[in-house]
């Protein structure tokens, strides 16, 4: 009996808390749906040439490497000076911001500026965390096209690119006197300088991974996704197991099978040949400019890719930039910073304190272990910025590890394109 | 309410005071103890109003996980969801207590108890309820650190948020089971899902026993009264558990490449003539895989078994020598029956980790090498594949509703040990 009627009783508490609560919700008008695109009023685009007025202050997240801090340091000190707008540094590792952003940017948390890699636009884009920008042909002159490209997803420009880097042939000049112009000219250094059971190789690099292999299967016509002239990529248009990637694959091949390049090798044991001095040339990024000067002094060089037919190899780029946070209030005045931290002074200057390659074409550095990548930059083209793009890396990696195997790499490519399309269905549904 | 001035013990009707106690602290007041009464109601009026507006938008959050786009996180709404239930149960624990208090203390007037006064109810509250005072802060704190996150997870593997259909762009929808409907019926899931499983099962079995193994071996043989140096070689074999794995792995992972690590370039090619395919084909990684964790794992095994090998009492094995037992039998009665009494709990855990270990399959090949028309590497267990999914293929939803079936498969190891260990404790004829 005792417990009916506690049961009973406490059903009727629950109904009527429940009751209480069924949620009514929040209490809004429900119509403004589409008004609330961004609660911020976006920034009335200098329609009359009238730009809105200054915020006080503008924040930005730096990603928290020390040079890096220090070279936006300097960098805002001077627009602080010019505009009377005092900006706010947050260091935060670019590699958190977007969580960040994605919990806290509609509830107010976020910053005006951010900075991300142009590989995680798709996801920036999907969640509509950054600003649409609208520039002018003016204000976007003297960036390099292709990070201009790189920042861009679907034909909408979400960012301003501050670097780029990209990958070019580092030389021992004790091996290799002059740098290899063409492919057959890198191959005869190969075939003159191998010698696996010394562990003396002519060139390496690292021959499963996508990203460096991508120039070779490009210079034959190969393609990931097909691209309109508006940049929009067709994703149902896989081109890496037509001829021209086929073709690229056997190219590698033969050097898997010549013994120039050794099955099963990898980054780290590259950087370590080529420091001892056994490797001639290697494939690789900025990023070791100071590892490899410092163990190899003088003899260290840094060119172009060579040609295949003439034509200058298409490495991957990756671009880093800023965006604009779509909650931002002050849209039209965090376009202006992040145009002026990118400009060809500031460019410069961030160059000199940080150390990365400006995004920009009318820049000219003085430095010549650093100035042959963005030689190379200029023929590069960035990395599919869309999410799919994750879908080919694992399976082209695993294709160049079976062909590297000696598999026949028409039937691996067409296998691997399978499994690329597969993944993408599974991402989109 | 209006309540009669006067003695009235034993006119007190518990089922009065139950009713009137549907709003807490009323039915405290008709029993005269004004004090809690006051206490009662006050907690139920600032609970309703502190929390009306949490649990007004949790659980409209909850049902709806938002109707405008970009003003509502989804996210944000299933979380402030999950707090108000647990609100919600706070304070229906309350009530029932209130209901019950009201009753039993009338009951006890009814039956001629002496109220007592406010200082005594206090000194009373408090002594009976300083145990809970201490235990209560701890208790709170697990709720939210472990219970709130679970259940945000189980919450995500019923919503369809992927990376497509992401917050705060777009809003989640409760989709109910159509993600464990898709890893069973949609074919890229089916595959991969029974393959990476039976390998999970397999590299479970199979290494944890030959880790266990190979320290039950080594405790008995180093504990053999013959063996010399026996501290001196305690310490060596304590060694592979002394060095962090995480570093041993990453060393094992370089030795073990195909062309250029040192065990097929010292050890297979001049011995043999030619090396294995550690790195590129899946039976010897996976091999390879099963021999680090047995390297890995036997110290401790070994360690515990020696521990417990030193509490076996001598009597048995004179008496075993009296009835003429040989080697053989005196370990398979006496030895291994203690050994495993005492460790099988600990033993349990051992294949729980392992079933779990994400780290050794991460860092020896991130899950490689490829097979050939599947999406999981050949040594991918379900939680390093889990892991890929999500980084890779951003599928929120299915990696938690992969993450429940983990988390069953192991609270069920788990279950399994406590009721082992408790019939251990009953056993205690030992």
């Amino acid at each position: 009996m005792k417990k009916a009627t506690s049961l009973l009783s406490s059903a009727v508490f629950v109904v009527t808390l429940t009751g209480l609560l069924t949620a009514c919700g929040p209490d809004r008008d429900e119509g403004n749906g589409s008004a609330s695109e961004g609660s911020a009023t976006p920034a009335n685009e200098e329609q009359d040439g009238a730009a809105p007025e200054k915020p006080e202050v503008l924040t930005m997240w730096v990603n928290d490497e020390e040079v890096q801090l220090d070279a936006y340091e300097q960098i805002v000190e001077k627009y602080e000076e010019e505009t009377g707008i005092s900006v706010e540094i947050t260091p935060f590792s670019m590699l958190d911001q977007l969580e960040s952003l994605s919990l806290d940017a509609a509830a107010g948390g976020g910053p005006d500026l951010f900075y991300q890699p142009n590989d995680r636009l798709g996801d920036i884009y999907l969640q509509g965390l950054a600003a649409e920008l609208e520039l002018t042909s003016e204000q976007l002159e003297g960036y390099t096209e292709g990070a201009i490209q790189a920042l861009n997803y679907d034909g909408v420009q979400l960012g301003i690119p501050a670097v780029i880097e990209t990958y070019a042939l580092y030389y021992n000049t004790e091996l290799v006197p002059e740098a290899p112009k063409t492919i057959e000219e890198l191959e005869q250094i190969a075939a003159d300088l191998t010698n696996a059971s010394a562990d003396e190789y002519g060139f390496l690099f690292e021959g499963t991974n996508f990203y460096y292999l991508y120039p070779f299967i490009e210079a034959h016509g190969g393609y990931v996704f097909d691209q309109d002239g508006e940049g929009v990529y067709d994703t149902s248009n896989i081109g890496l197991a037509n001829e021209g990637t086929v073709e690229g694959a056997n190219l590698i091949q033969s050097w898997y099978e010549a013994g120039y390049l050794p099955v099963g090798i990898t980054d780290d044991i590259i950087k370590g040949y080529f420091r001892d001095g056994q490797v001639g040339a290697v494939i690789s990024g900025p990023w070791n400019v100071s590892e490899f000067s410092e163990a190899l002094g003088d003899q260290l060089a840094v060119a172009p890719l060579p040609t295949i037919d003439g034509k200058n190899l298409s490495s991957y780029s990756g671009v880093k930039g800023w965006l604009v946070n779509e909650y931002s209030e002050n849209q039209y005045w965090a376009t202006d910073l992040a145009l002026y931290i990118t400009n060809p002074e500031s460019a410069l200057t961030y160059f000199e304190v940080a150390g990365e390659l400006p995004a920009r074409t009318d820049v000219e550095i003085d430095d010549e272990l650093r100035q042959p990548f963005l030689q190379q930059a200029e023929y590069a083209v960035p990395m599919p910025n869309i999410p799919a793009m994750s879908s080919v890396w694992d399976p082209m990696g695993d294709a160049f590890e079976f062909i590297s195997q000696g598999e026949d790499p028409q039937e691996v490519l067409e296998e691997a394109v399978q499994q690329i399309a597969d993944k993408i269905a599974l991402q989109e549904n | 309410m209006k309540l009669e001035v006067g003695e009235r013990t034993g006119r007190n009707h518990p089922k009065r005071a139950l009713c009137l106690s549907i709003i807490p602290g009323l039915g405290q007041l008709y029993n005269r103890r004004y004090g809690k009464g006051s206490v009662f109601f006050i907690l139920f009026a600032a609970f309703i109003i502190v929390f009306y507006d949490i649990l007004n938008i949790g659980y409209w959050g909850i049902l709806t996980l938002g109707t405008l786009e970009r003003v509502d996180d989804s996210r944000m709404l299933l979380a402030q969801g999950i707090i108000a239930l647990i609100l919600t149960v706070f304070a229906i624990g309350f009530y029932l207590f209130n209901l019950r208090d009201a009753y039993k203390d009338a009951k006890r007037i009814q039956q001629g108890w002496r109220i007592p006064s406010l200082r005594e109810s206090f000194q009373q509250a408090w002594d009976k309820g300083f145990p809970y005072l201490l235990v209560g802060p701890g208790l709170v704190f697990l709720i939210f650190t472990v219970v709130f996150p679970l259940l945000f997870m189980i919450g995500l593997a019923f919503t369809n948020y992927t990376l497509y259909n992401a917050p705060p762009r777009n809003l989640l929808d409760w989709v109910g089971f159509e993600n464990f409907v898709q890893l069973v019926t949609v074919p890229i899931w089916r595959e991969t899902f029974f393959s990476v499983f039976s390998w999970t099962l397999i590299w479970t079995f199979v290494a944890t026993t030959c880790q266990v193994g190979l320290g039950l071996l080594l405790a008995i043989m180093v504990n053999d009264p013959r063996i010399k140096f026996k501290k001196f070689i305690r310490t060596i074999l304590i060694l592979p558990w002394a060095v962090p794995a995480f570093v041993t792995i990453l060393i094992f992972s370089a030795m073990f490449n195909d062309n250029f690590g040192a065990i097929n370039r010292d050890i297979f090619i001049p011995l043999f003539g030619h090396g294995f395919p550690w790195l590129t084909d899946p039976f010897w990684a996976r091999f390879a895989l099963i021999m680090i964790q047995t390297w890995l794992g036997f110290p401790f095994v070994f360690a515990l078994f020696t521990g417990v090998l030193q509490s076996i009492s001598s009597d048995w094995y004179e008496a075993a020598d009296m009835d003429g037992a040989n080697r053989w039998q005196k370990f398979r009665h006496i030895t291994l029956p203690h050994l495993l009494f005492a460790t099988a709990p600990l033993l349990i855990m051992q294949y729980t980790g392992n079933f779990n270990n994400f780290s050794i399959i991460y860092l020896f090949n991130q899950g490689g090498p490829p097979i050939r028309g599947q999406n999981a590497g050949g040594t991918d267990i379900l939680i390093s594949w889990v892991y890929s999914l999500t980084f890779e293929n951003s599928q929120y939803s299915m990696a938690a509703a992969i993450s429940i079936i983990i988390g069953l498969i192991v609270a069920g190891f788990a279950l399994f040990q406590f009721r082992r260990s408790r019939s251990f404790k009953e056993e205690g004829s030992i």
